[in-house]
């Protein structure tokens, strides 16, 4: 027997001033391997054409329509709504700005986090193109590669007790770059440079360890074993500093 | 209403892999330019694509630009432009390496070069056997170059225009283009975005048929755009289907599976390819495999109990490869298949997947239409890069990893066009014509009044069973007759959409007409060409054009050796050369030949 769904969804538009925040009720008959992707479209089609939220490639890689699944963060693209209860809720992701119903604007707050933290390959030289590529151990190479597969989702962000009360908090996901980076042989910013950018409570001593984003990570970065590191980094750098004076 | 200008050096449509590559070309030189998106930018389409992207670096086996430049021909059943091909293929080096310098983690082998994988219709010594010139990150390499194109962007201070949607060209009464007209998303606010130069990097429109690997944004907005400015839309007859989408859900499962080994099995688990393609067999060229999987299907050896698609084996790989090489694949096969690929097979079916053809432009990037007696004269102004664009390196048919590439080089050559023009002194800021946001005035006026009208969605589905059922992965000539009518009756409706919701602001109802009316130009465009071109090449294959002594696969050289020119305007076609002649003395032309694998 295929299921009801009881699907209770956020509404509201904070551009338009006679919304206010509220949950709405919809329902709709499950199907087989009926994604959040699948069921909102299906919502959107026939009961609310107004109904706002994002999916961009609906294979769990852009990163666009990471929610609040019956209260954990996650990915709604690769939600299967077999795993939930037959009544569950939607919520946009907290942290961010709402756009408008289950829309949030992950992009600004990813791009100001970019530009903080400088989250691109620093080169002493522009390349030269004459030249072959730069070679890289493969072992290294897959070890930037696994750091690289981050999708600034901002479900880390989302389930971080830090990154809602402090704002500024650059997160898992802005420390995971920063780890990245380090571990690029071709960057060639070190562990003071390093420092500078998050040997701070906005940074790594920020971090209280409580790993809800490792758990949440919905492209299963290790992020419980880079913060350990970066964490001890950076304490060692920054005994450095002191001793420097 | 109240339209606000903006005025910029240069303004790009699209952020992409295209958009991103030329922004960066503007942004170094110092150019003052606006990038518009629909989506933030690493959330575009190219963050799709797995496989790689082609470079004959020659790291895992012997390879030269002479050979990938032989496959490219070949494989656009040589409908491709020789001169652009040979501008790609050379390039390609040039880009990937630049891209490793900007930090894409590309796969390694043992001696830390980039590690390059076997992929379709990619050969060595002139289609002798496969050669390894896919250079990826793991299964992921679209996301990967996505995210390292635009940390360059981010370095360089680029400034985008998020959830910004352009609606129409800006040309005067020369015919030259002067920017767009594009709304604020979540404002609904409509500006004109004034600029020396516009570049369109907007993707494809696969939105067009009803089973698509295609992300919901690809609604080829800046072909409809184009085609409404009375730009023609070449070759829009050619279409890809990818061999494997998963069935039912469409969602890619990468070429890069077979070059690691997968096998396409029919219901009796037999390896089918081999009958197709003796020598290439799985590794094939996109549309043989696709037909090759859909003969299989219409001659009752499909599985399933609807026997309605065919499964691709690597259960015969070692899990350790699938875990490293093809770690995404297995994680799009369970969530969307249901199947673990370590243990059982991938049901798979042809997807519509991308458009060869788009808006006529040069190797440099540059937007060329037919006047006064010259087939390729440039707009002044206007340039194209990537999916939206027909440059044409890829004809009939597109070999798998050089879309990745064809961005990379076409997204930079049109970027090093533009400064240079602009260096030059050559690109001036024309006045605006007074009625310039005239056209996406009217187009939203007549939005907001309609009454008695027609459902977006309803209009929208017509138009994808139609393009499905009428230019799918075999063409009749019947149906395609038939397609053009439907077709033209589906655009009728189409000027009669209605919205229930008029609100301005983050209207989501008002954006999918708006995105229909690009969509509904590029399926007249497909139907009208594909009716009219009267013989089988590459992709567009029709029953009435078999396999003959004097035409082979269908190929009829002496009457359809030309690129189709669709003029939206009474739905017009007109027919140019295809330049079979490269850029330089380097190489010789590649001979007309039959296309076996
Ligand atoms: S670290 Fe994981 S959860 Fe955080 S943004 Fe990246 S992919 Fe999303
Ligand atoms: S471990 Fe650190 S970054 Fe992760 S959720 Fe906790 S405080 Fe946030
Ligand atoms: S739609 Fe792209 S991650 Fe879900």
């Amino acid at each position: 027997m295929s299921r009801r769904l009881k699907i209770s969804i956020f509404r509201h538009n904070p551009r338009d001033p006679r919304s206010v925040p509220r949950l709405v009720d919809y329902e709709l008959d499950e199907r087989p391997g009926m994604t959040l992707f699948i069921a909102l479209n299906a919502i959107r089609d026939t009961q609310a054409p107004d109904l706002n939220f994002d999916f961009v490639c609906r294979a769990g890689v852009c990163g666009a329509c990471a929610m609040v699944i019956d209260g954990r963060p996650g990915l709604a693209c690769r939600t299967l709504t077999s795993t939930l209860p037959a009544a569950f809720s939607l919520y946009p992701l907290p942290v961010f700005r709402l756009v408008a119903d289950l829309s949030v604007d992950t992009g600004s707050w990813m791009r100001e986090l970019a530009e903080r933290l400088q989250t691109w390959v620093h080169l002493d030289a522009e390349p030269d193109l004459d030249r072959l590529e730069a070679r890289m151990e493969p072992a290294l190479a897959e070890a930037v590669y696994e750091l690289d597969r981050c999708i600034e989702c901002g479900c880390c962000i989302a389930a971080c007790a830090t990154a809602q009360m402090r704002e500024g908090f650059v997160g898992a996901v802005g420390l995971v770059k920063i780890a990245r980076f380090r571990l690029d042989s071709a960057d060639t910013r070190d562990d003071a440079d390093f420092y500078e950018l998050v040997g701070n409570d906005e940074g790594i001593f920020g971090c209280m360890s409580l790993l809800a984003c490792n758990d949440l990570c919905p492209k299963e970065l290790p992020l419980q074993t880079q913060l350990a590191w970066l964490r001890r980094k950076m304490a060692g750098q920054g005994v450095r500093w002191l001793r420097r004076g | 209403m109240n339209v606000a200008k903006r005025t910029f050096d240069a303004v790009i449509v699209g952020a992409g892999g295209a958009g991103l590559r030329a922004a960066l070309q503007l942004s170094e030189a110092g150019l003052k330019t606006a990038v518009l998106t629909k989506v933030f930018p690493t959330r575009s389409h190219t963050v799709a694509a797995q496989g790689g992207v082609a470079a004959s670096l020659g790291n895992s086996t012997e390879d030269n630009w002479h050979w990938h430049m032989y496959d490219t021909v070949k494989g656009s059943d040589w409908l491709g432009d020789q001169d652009a091909i040979e501008f790609m293929c050379k390039k390609a080096n040039e880009v990937v390496i630049e891209l490793e310098h900007y930090g894409m983690p590309f796969d390694r082998t043992d001696n830390g070069k980039i590690y390059q994988r076997p992929f379709g219709g990619h050969s060595m010594n002139y289609g002798q056997a496969p050669v390894m010139r896919s250079c990826a990150a793991a299964d992921r390499t679209g996301h990967a170059m996505l995210h390292a194109l635009y940390q360059r962007n981010v370095r360089a201070n680029t400034q985008f225009f998020v959830e910004w949607m352009a609606l129409d060209l800006i040309r005067d009464a020369d015919g030259d283009v002067l920017g767009v007209t594009a709304m604020e998303m979540e404002t609904g606010e409509v500006s004109i975005f004034h600029a020396k130069a516009t570049i369109f990097a907007t993707g494809g429109a696969g939105r067009i048929y009803y089973s698509s690997t295609n992300a919901f944004i690809n609604t080829g907005d800046g072909v409809g755009m184009a085609a409404r400015a009375g730009i023609p839309l070449e070759d829009m007859e050619f279409w890809q289907f990818h061999p494997t989408g998963v069935a039912g859900a469409g969602v890619l499962i990468t070429e890069g599976v077979r070059g690691e080994g997968g096998i396409l099995r029919n219901a009796q688990g037999e390896r089918f390819m081999e009958r197709y393609a003796p020598n290439l067999k799985d590794l094939a060229s996109r549309d043989v495999v696709s037909r090759a999987m859909t003969t299989e299907i219409n001659e009752g050896r499909g599985c399933g109990p609807d026997k309605d698609h065919v499964l691709l084996d690597i259960t015969h790989l070692a899990p350790d490869t699938i875990m490293k090489r093809l770690p995404g694949i297995r994680e799009i096969a369970i969530q969307f298949a249901g199947v673990d690929p370590i243990k059982a097979p991938i049901p798979v079916v042809p997807t519509c997947h991308y458009q060869m053809g788009g808006i006529p432009t040069n190797y440099k990037g540059q937007v060329v239409v037919p006047k006064d007696g010259n087939p390729n004269s440039p707009v002044a102004g206007f340039y194209a890069a990537g999916e939206c664009a027909c440059a044409s390196v890829h004809g009939a048919n597109r070999l798998g990893t050089n879309s990745l590439l064809d961005l990379l080089v076409f997204g930079k050559s049109a970027g090093e066009t533009v400064v240079e023009d602009f260096q030059s002194g050559q690109l001036k800021l024309k006045p605006l014509p007074a009625d310039a946001a005239d056209v996406s005035l009217a187009r939203l006026a007549r939005l907001d009044g309609q009454t008695n009208g027609e459902s977006v969605f309803d209009v929208g589905l017509e138009m994808r069973r139609t393009m499905q059922k009428h230019a799918g992965v075999f063409r009749f000539d019947n149906l395609l007759k038939e397609g053009v009518q439907k077709i033209g009756e589906v655009a009728e409706r189409a000027k009669r959409t209605q919205i229930a919701d008029k609100s301005k602001v983050w209207n989501v109802a008002r954006m999918e007409a708006l995105e229909l009316d690009n969509l509904i130009e590029v399926a007249r465009a497909t139907m009208v060409s594909a009716e009219a071109r009267k013989e089988s090449r590459g992709a567009h294959v029709r029953d009435d054009a078999p396999d003959t002594a004097e035409n082979p696969n269908g190929r009829d050289d002496a009457n359809w050796l030309k690129h189709t020119l669709w003029y939206s305007e009474g739905n017009r076609l007109d027919y140019k050369p295809v330049n079979l002649k490269p850029l330089s003395d380097d190489v010789e032309p590649i001979a007309l030949a039959k296309r076996t694998y």
